[in-house]
C-alpha cells in the first residue's frame, strides 16, 4: 500500500503535448476515479503511473519514492488494460497466475489465489480455456482477475467494466468496492460511467484536454462544480446551462437571451449586466409556483420519474420530476428552478461565480 | 445455377486442377523413374516402368545405394552421404542462425524507432529487403577474396554464414510482419506483471510469434538447401553440397542420366517431406495473424 503523487507531469508525443502539467495527490488507500471525455489523456496518465510511458517532465512518486525512472516491474502495481491484453497462448488460469509466477510464488499459493479470484469473478468454469474461447465480458473479467490475484501497492484500472452487461456491471461494481474495503489498496480507476464514478470513488478527478479541471469527492463535484465543463460533465442527465446576463438592481436575477427572468439568491458585487451561464440540474426544478413557463416538447415517463424535454425561449432544458406529468407537447409547463441550487458561471472564463 | 451448370463448372475446375497437378508432378515423376532407367530407355524416351521399360538399379548402383551394393564399401556412397550431411548442416545451421538474428532485428524494427542517417524504420526494412535485388554474381569476387583471407573457403561455417546472410532479409520481413500483429499492450501487461524487457520478449512475444518463426525457418531451410551458386563458388572437396554434386554429374563422357536422376531424387526427397508434412505450418505461420 502506498500513496501516489503526480506532480506537474507533462507528456508530449514528439512536438505535441497531450498532458499539460497534471498534479494529483492520492492518499494511501484512496479510491480515485479519473473521468473525462475520450482522448483527454486518462489512459496516458495511468500508463505513466505504471511506468509504461516515459514522462516528459514532472515527478511521479509511489509511496514517497520518485519512480520516474523505475521500470514497471519494480513499481509493484497491477493494471487492467482498456484492451484487456490477455496472453493469447495462456489459459485463463495461467493468465491470472502469471504475475505471481514471475514473483516466484509457491505453486499451491498461486493456485489458491487464482481460484479465489475466479470465484469472485464467476470464472471458475473457464479456468482452463484460452482467451479466444471467451466472450468480451469474460475476457474483461479475466483481465480484472489478473490484477486482483496480486497484492500490489497500487491498482490501476482502465475502464475495467466497460464491456459488461448492466447486471454484471452492478455486481462487479459491488465486488470491486468490497475488495477495496477489504484490502484498502490505493486505486486509480478510469471510467466513462457516471454511476460508477459517483458510487465508487472516494474522490473524482475530472480531466479535459490534458489538464485537471477539478478534483473532489463525488458530492462536492455534484454540488459545487468549479466551472462549466465540470458542471456539464458530472450528473446525468447533464445540468441545464442557459445563456444570458446577470441583472442586479436591488434584487439579483438572471435574464436569458430571450429576456426571460430566472431567480437567483445572490450575485457577485458589481456584476450587473455581466454575460453569464445559468446552471440548474434537471432534478432541481419544482412544478408550479412562481415558475418559468417552459414549452414541453417531449415527455419520457420511466415509471419512477418523468423526464421533460422543454424549451425556455429558444434554449432547450431538461427536467426530471418524481411526479407523473400529463402535459402534452406544445403545452406550457410551470417549472420553477430552486434558487438555492443554482450554479452561476462566467461566460468568458467558464469559472463559477456564486 | 442449375445442377448441370454446377456440374459443368466442377468438371472444368477439377479438370484444370488435374492438368496442373500433372504439369507440376511430372518432372518429379520423370526424375524418379529415370533413376531406374538404362541409357537406351532415356534416349528413346520411355516413360512407364514395366510397360515400356524394365526398371534397373543402375542409377542407384552408381551411388552405392542399390540393394546389391548397399552392404559393400562404396566411395561414391560415402561421397554422397558427405554431401548430404553438408547440405543438412549448412541449411539447418543457416536457417537457425537467420531466425535468431532475424527475429531480434525484426523485433527492434517493429517496436523501437530507429534513426540511421536519414533512414527510419521503413527505410531500414526496405534496405534489408533490397539486398535480394542484387544478383549474387556481383558478390562473387569480393566473397572469394574475403573468404580466402578469413580462411573460410571450403568450410561449412563459411557456407552457413553466407547462407544466413542470404536468407536474413526474408526472415526479417516475415518476422517483422508477425511482431507488428502482436499488440504492444501484451508486452506492457507482462512488464507490469513483473517481466523484464527480455522476459516479456521470450515469455510472451516469442511463443505468440512461433508459427511465423517456424514458417521462416522452413522457408530458409528450403532456400539454403537449393542454393547452388555460392556453394559452387566457395566450396570444393570438403564442404561441397548436394546441388553442386548433382550438377557435376555432367562429366566429360556425357551426362550420366541415371546417376544424376538418382542423386536428384535423393536431393529432392527432404523437400518433398517438408512439402507434405510441414506445408501447413508455413501457410499457418504466414497467413494467420499472431493474435486472435
Ligand atoms: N502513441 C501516441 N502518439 C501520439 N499521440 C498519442 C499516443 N497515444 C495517445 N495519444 C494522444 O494522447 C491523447 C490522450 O490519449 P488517451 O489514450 O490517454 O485518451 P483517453 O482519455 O484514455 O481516451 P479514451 O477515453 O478514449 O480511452 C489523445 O489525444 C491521443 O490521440
Ligand atoms: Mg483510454
Amino acid at each position: 500500500m502506498a500513496s501516489v503523487d503526480v506532480v506537474d507531469v507533462r507528456k508530449a508525443y514528439g512536438s505535441q503535448e497531450v498532458i499539460h502539467g497534471v498534479s494529483i495527490g492520492i492518499k494511501d488507500g484512496e479510491f480515485v476515479i479519473l473521468v473525462g471525455p475520450s482522448g483527454c489523456g486518462k489512459s496516458t496518465l495511468l500508463r505513466m503511473i505504471a511506468g509504461l510511458e516515459p514522462i516528459t517532465s514532472g515527478d511521479i512518486r509511489i509511496g514517497e519514492k520518485v519512480v520516474n525512472d523505475l521500470p514497471p516491474k519494480d513499481r509493484d502495481i497491477a493494471m487492467v488494460f482498456q484492451s484487456y491484453a490477455l496472453y493469447p497462448h495462456k489459459t485463463v488460469a495461467e493468465n491470472m497466475g502469471f504475475a505471481l509466477k514471475m514473483r516466484h510464488a509457491p505453486k499451491a499459493e498461486i493456485e489458491s489465489r487464482v481460484r479465489r479470484a475466479a470465484e469472485i469473478l464467476d470464472l471458475v468454469p473457464y479456468l482452463s480455456r484460452y482467451p479466444r474461447q471467451l466472450s468480451g465480458g469474460q475476457r474483461q473479467r479475466v483481465a480484472m482477475g489478473r490484477a486482483i490475484v496480486r497484492d500490489p501497492k497500487v491498482f490501476l484500472f482502465d475502464e475495467p467494466l466497460s464491456n459488461l452487461d448492466a447486471k454484471l456491471r452492478v455486481q462487479m461494481r459491488a465486488e470491486i468496492k468490497e475488495l477495496h474495503q477489504r484490502l484498502k489498496t490505493t486505486t486509480v480507476y478510469v471510467t466513462h460511467d457516471q454511476v460508477e464514478a459517483m458510487t465508487m470513488a472516494d474522490r473524482i478527478v475530472v480531466m479535459h484536454d490534458g489538464i485537471v479541471e477539478q478534483s473532489g469527492s463525488p458530492l462536492e463535484l455534484y454540488d459545487r462544480p468549479n466551472n462549466i465543463f465540470v458542471a456539464g460533465f458530472i450528473g446525468s442527465p447533464a445540468m441545464n446551462l442557459l445563456k444570458g446576463k446577470i441583472k442586479l438592481n436591488g434584487k439579483a436575477s438572471f435574464v436569458t437571451e430571450d429576456g426571460i427572468d430566472l431567480p437567483l439568491t445572490s450575485a457577485p458585487q458589481g456584476s450587473d449586466g455581466r454575460p453569464a451561464i445559468y446552471g440548474i440540474r434537471p432534478e432541481h426544478f419544482a412544478l408550479g409556483g412562481e415558475a418559468v413557463k417552459a414549452e414541453v416538447s417531449v415527455l419520457e415517463p420511466t415509471g419512477s420519474e418523468t423526464q421533460v424535454f422543454a424549451k425556455v425561449g429558444a434554449q432547450k432544458i431538461v427536467g426530471v420530476f418524481r411526479e407523473r406529468i400529463s402535459a402534452k407537447p406544445g403545452e406550457a409547463l410551470p417549472m420553477a428552478p430552486d434558487p438555492k441550487l443554482v450554479h452561476l458561471f462566467d461566460k468568458e472564463t467558464g469559472l463559477r461565480l456564486n | 445455377m442449375s445442377d448441370t451448370q454446377r456440374i459443368t463448372v466442377r468438371v472444368l475446375v477439377y479438370g484444370a486442377l488435374i492438368i496442373w497437378t500433372f504439369v507440376s508432378l511430372f518432372p518429379i515423376y520423370w526424375t524418379l523413374t529415370t533413376s531406374f532407367k538404362t541409357a537406351v530407355n532415356v534416349t528413346q524416351g520411355h516413360l512407364i516402368p514395366w510397360v515400356d521399360f524394365i526398371p534397373d538399379w543402375r542409377g542407384w548402383r552408381s551411388l552405392g545405394l542399390s540393394p546389391d551394393t548397399i552392404g559393400q564399401v562404396s566411395t561414391v556412397r560415402e561421397e554422397f552421404l558427405k554431401r548430404f550431411a553438408n547440405s543438412v548442416i549448412a541449411s539447418l545451421g543457416a536457417a537457425a542462425l537467420a531466425v535468431v538474428i532475424g527475429s531480434l532485428a525484426a523485433y527492434g524494427l517493429s517496436r523501437f524507432d530507429y534513426k540511421f542517417g536519414w533512414m527510419r524504420n521503413k527505410d531500414i526494412s526496405f534496405f534489408f529487403l533490397s539486398q535480394l535485388i542484387l544478383p549474387p554474381v556481383v558478390l562473387a569476387m569480393p566473397f572469394l577474396v574475403l573468404y580466402k583471407e578469413l580462411a573460410l573457403l571450403d568450410t561449412r561455417i563459411g557456407l552457413i554464414l553466407v547462407y544466413t546472410l542470404m536468407v536474413l532479409p526474408i526472415v526479417i520481413w516475415i518476422m517483422r510482419d508477425q511482431f507488428d500483429t502482436i499488440p504492444i499492450e501484451l508486452e506492457q501487461a507482462a512488464l507490469v506483471d513483473g517481466c523484464s524487457v527480455w522476459g516479456a520478449f521470450l515469455r510472451i512475444v516469442v511463443p505468440i510469434a512461433l508459427p511465423g518463426m517456424v514458417a521462416a525457418f522452413i522457408l530458409s531451410v528450403i532456400l539454403c538447401w537449393n542454393e547452388y551458386f555460392f556453394a559452387a563458388l566457395l566450396t570444393s572437396t570438403n564442404a561441397k553440397t548436394l546441388p553442386v554434386m548433382v550438377a557435376s554429374q555432367t562429366g566429360s563422357q556425357g551426362i550420366s542420366w541415371w546417376s544424376m536422376a538418382a542423386l536428384s531424387t535423393a536431393a529432392i526427397a527432404p523437400l518433398v517431406v517438408i512439402g507434405v508434412f510441414l506445408e501447413r505450418y508455413i501457410v499457418k505461420g504466414l497467413t494467420a495473424g499472431a493474435v486472435k
